[in-house]
């Protein structure tokens, strides 16, 4: 049982997965839908994607260092 | 900071519990969390409980701020020293470089009337980052391990020893960006002090107008949300070049694994077919890593500073 801990970090980094790529998944669809209809704002859309797309990762980023945490420190 | 400590921690569990077998995870550890006060380049006396040594992570640091400081200096000058202000070669790229984290990072968020104020500032924070990332990537290191172990023969304990003790990324350690972000920190409050007053930046960060129970909730959750940012900046950094390490060191330890369970010739096969490849594959990937995530900091940034200077609720 001492070893438990393992796989608190395992689920939650595999939850994090899941998470990311389902949020990342809609930003995408989003906008190439949104591109698709207006070609012409394409730099306007990217530029508006980007800025949130990074504040995704960086939740993800800080969940896996927390799974990272939980490993090393138990 | 805390993370760093505990994979320092952590490295030398794994140095003195050196087992005979192959541990591909304390080997991974011990090589990304390296650069401890045991091992430092240049020892120095503690003042006020801090300890001063050098290690080979504040080494990779001034290396990078001085390659960077001499190259652009010294490129510009030789520029600005031309009759005809025509730029060409290495100031061309440069000066694209610099058009683009104006024009499109720093313009668009901080706004006309704030540009030449703050541009300078992530400007600095782009090359610097852009080069501590990208020397990360250059096996030098390597290079002079091989250079030391065929024909220098330095001592166990030498400074060429020292220096070749692991991985070089100075982005790579929690310390270095937290700096960095402390350094954004400044900056946010810094850019709405000049652009709105002392006290009104500091109100600034409620929306006025609401009923007064809303504040009780919200006055923390601002306060909590300025913290967060440059912790967020700090952790997206660090994590993001650790990680391409860790990615690259479990995908080459395949080899000695595969060596370990089924001798020499099945480690020779499965580095041929699954390790180099995918190694070579993730190298590739963190070229571009290391481009966004300068960029992505010194875009953050930007939208920091203009967050405190446009203000809107």
């Amino acid at each position: 049982m001492d070893k438990i801990h393992y796989f608190g970090a395992a689920l939650g980094l595999g939850m994090i997965v899941i998470g990311a790529a389902l949020g990342i998944g809609r930003f995408a669809s989003a906008a190439a839908e949104s591109i698709a209809r207006q070609p012409s704002a394409a730099d306007k859309i990217t530029g508006a994607v980007n800025l949130p797309l990074f504040l995704l990762e960086g939740v993800a980023i800080l969940a896996e260092v927390f799974v990272l945490l939980i490993v090393l420190m138990k | 900071m805390f993370v760093q400590e505990a994979l320092q921690e952590h490295a030398q569990e794994a140095a003195h519990g050196a087992a005979e077998k192959f541990n591909a995870g304390e080997t991974i550890i011990h090589h990304v969390a390296n650069s401890s006060h045991e091992d430092a380049l240049i020892h120095l006396p503690k003042v006020l409980g801090i300890d001063f040594s050098v290690t080979k992570h504040v080494f990779m640091l001034w290396l990078v701020a001085a390659t960077v400081f001499v190259v652009v200096t010294w490129a510009v000058r030789r520029y600005l020293k031309q009759d005809r202000l025509i730029p060409s070669g290495f100031m061309n790229g440069l000066e694209a470089v610099v058009e683009f984290v104006r024009d499109d990072i720093v313009q668009p968020n901080v706004g006309k009337k704030w540009v030449r104020t703050w541009a300078p500032l992530v400007l600095t924070f782009f090359f610097f980052i852009l080069g501590a990332n990208a020397i990360g990537l250059i096996p030098i290191f390597d290079v002079l391990g091989l250079l030391d172990y065929y024909v220098l023969h330095t001592g166990e304990h030498s400074f060429i020893k020292q220096l070749l003790h692991g991985g070089t990324t100075a982005t790579a350690n929690f310390n270095v960006t937290a700096a960095l972000a402390t350094i954004t920190f400044g900056a946010i409050i810094v850019a709405g002090v000049k652009a709105h007053g002392f006290v009104k930046h500091w109100m600034n960060l409620v929306p006025h107008g609401l009923a007064w129970p809303i504040y009780i909730l919200l006055i923390p959750i601002e306060i909590m949300g300025m913290f967060v940012r440059p912790f967020a900046l700090t952790m997206r950094l660090a994590a993001n070049m650790t990680g391409g390490h860790i990615a690259i060191l479990a995908i080459l330890s395949f080899v000695f694994l595969f060596a370990e369970m089924g001798g020499a010739f099945t480690g020779i096969g499965a580095g041929l077919i699954a390790s180099v490849p995918l190694a070579v594959g993730i190298s590739a990937l963190e070229i571009i890593v290391v481009l966004v995530q300068a960029y992505v900091f010194t875009l953050l940034t930007a939208v920091f500073v203009g967050m405190a200077i446009h203000v809107h609720h």
